[in-house]
């Protein structure tokens, strides 16, 4: 992983060794970060997280939760993993992952196979195909909601368990009770 | 990425200054609802307000796909004090699809005459014959200064969200004004509420009527 090179920066500590990552940027993408880098972008178990200071032109996939902070114009294609875009991450391309929560900004569609979750600060604009979504208050949504779950085969909405389902977190002070969501359970 | 930054830069004091949401029966939602209840799932709704969890989840629940367009926010990004153009409005809609609702809330009051028509040809051009439009008109003279955030609860009340507690002029919409900048629209149901808001539904005529009409 080119954003993780030790060489750019010698008094980063060392991480903890772990297994080699799949994880990969495409071939001829070009890893490009800031002439200021922060600390070396840090890996905790079987999750990977991009540096706010690293942009990334290129898509990317890999076998690995992966946390985004820095900055990704390319495809992020995770199907079986989760992704989350921190609160300083930027993404302009589409993004696939098992869960995917957005504290940050992404400019493009969002395809999560079990649920997408929009947090207070962050902001999508673009489509969000997802059998869950999650909206929080005070989260910027622009763009269309698909929740069918095509694979089921079962008629959307013909049984509660297989419903798509959106819930708002509530803000400071409100009573929970009044999200139509927690009655939904 | 001007739509994230500007829009989260005036989205943050907004929530800080929300009042206590109120909540009021809404005769026009319950007419919505019914209406939608029985043209069945399917139904493509453009939710011209911003992102609600809840009115997300609602919604779905009825087998309708959803898409929004956030109008007040987009209209941050639009040069203060021009008027929006064709162009602003268009991206407001979804590509390739005829619309059968359209959630315009209170935002009607915060266009100029001349935004709203040039909404109403659009909102003509992508719906269906029967689609059906949701607007709530500020009566009063003082409205708030920034469009309420409504949250839809069951039994067809509607959560009142201010978002500020600043106030501005409101337009005043008479209904001729309103069906005369909506063409092809007609009023199918209004309800004026005791708190000065009047509720809309407008049905988009059948082409054949609209024929008749030229």
């Amino acid at each position: 992983m080119a954003w993780n090179k030790r060489d750019d920066q010698p008094n980063a500590p060392e991480p903890a060794p772990t297994a080699p990552r799949p994880m990969s940027s495409a071939p001829s993408a070009p890893v490009t970060s800031s002439p200021n880098p922060s600390p070396e972008p840090k890996r905790s178990g079987d999750r990977a997280t991009i540096g706010a200071s690293i942009i990334i032109k290129g898509d990317l996939s890999g076998g690995e939760d992966l946390v985004i902070e820095g900055r990704v114009e390319g495809k992020v294609d995770l199907k079986q993993h989760n992704v989350t875009i921190g609160r300083n991450g930027r993404v302009k391309a589409d993004v696939f992952g098992k869960v995917i929560t957005i504290e940050g900004e992404v400019d493009g569609n969002v395809f999560a196979q079990e649920q997408a979750i929009l947090r207070q600060a962050g902001a999508i604009r673009g489509n969000i195909t997802a059998p869950r979504v999650i909206l929080e208050d005070g989260s910027r949504f622009k763009g269309s909601i698909d929740m069918e779950v095509k694979d089921s085969g079962s008629r959307q909405g013909s049984d509660r368990s297989d419903r798509p389902q959106s819930v708002d977190k509530q803000q400071a002070g409100e009573p929970a009770g009044a999200s139509r969501a927690a009655q939904a359970g | 990425m001007s739509w994230f930054s500007r829009s989260r830069r005036e989205s943050a004091p907004a929530v800080a200054q929300a009042d206590a949401p109120e909540v009021y029966k809404s005769l026009g939602l319950s007419a919505l609802l019914e209406s939608m209840r029985r043209k069945g799932q399917g139904l493509r709704i453009l939710d011209l307000g911003s992102a609600v969890g809840g009115n997300v989840e609602f919604l779905s629940e009825l087998g309708c796909k959803l898409h929004i367009g956030d109008l007040y926010a987009s209209r941050s990004t639009a040069v203060e004090g021009e008027e929006l153009g064709q162009e602003f409005f268009e991206q407001l809609f979804p590509a390739d699809t005829k619309l059968d609702v359209v959630l315009a809330w209170d935002l009607f009051n915060y266009l100029q005459r001349k935004e709203m028509a040039r909404l109403g040809v659009l909102l003509r051009r992508n719906c269906r014959p029967g689609a059906l439009i949701f607007a709530l008109m500020w009566s009063q003279k003082q409205i708030p200064a920034q469009p309420i955030r409504f949250r839809i609860q069951e039994k067809g009340h509607l959560v009142y969200e201010r978002r500020t507690e600043l106030e501005r002029p409101g337009p005043r919409y008479v209904p001729a004004e309103i069906s005369g900048l909506l063409k092809g629209f007609r009023v199918d149901r209004s309800f004026l509420l005791r708190h000065g808001i009047q509720e809309y539904l407008f049905v988009r005529d059948d082409e054949e009527d609209e024929t008749r009409a030229i």
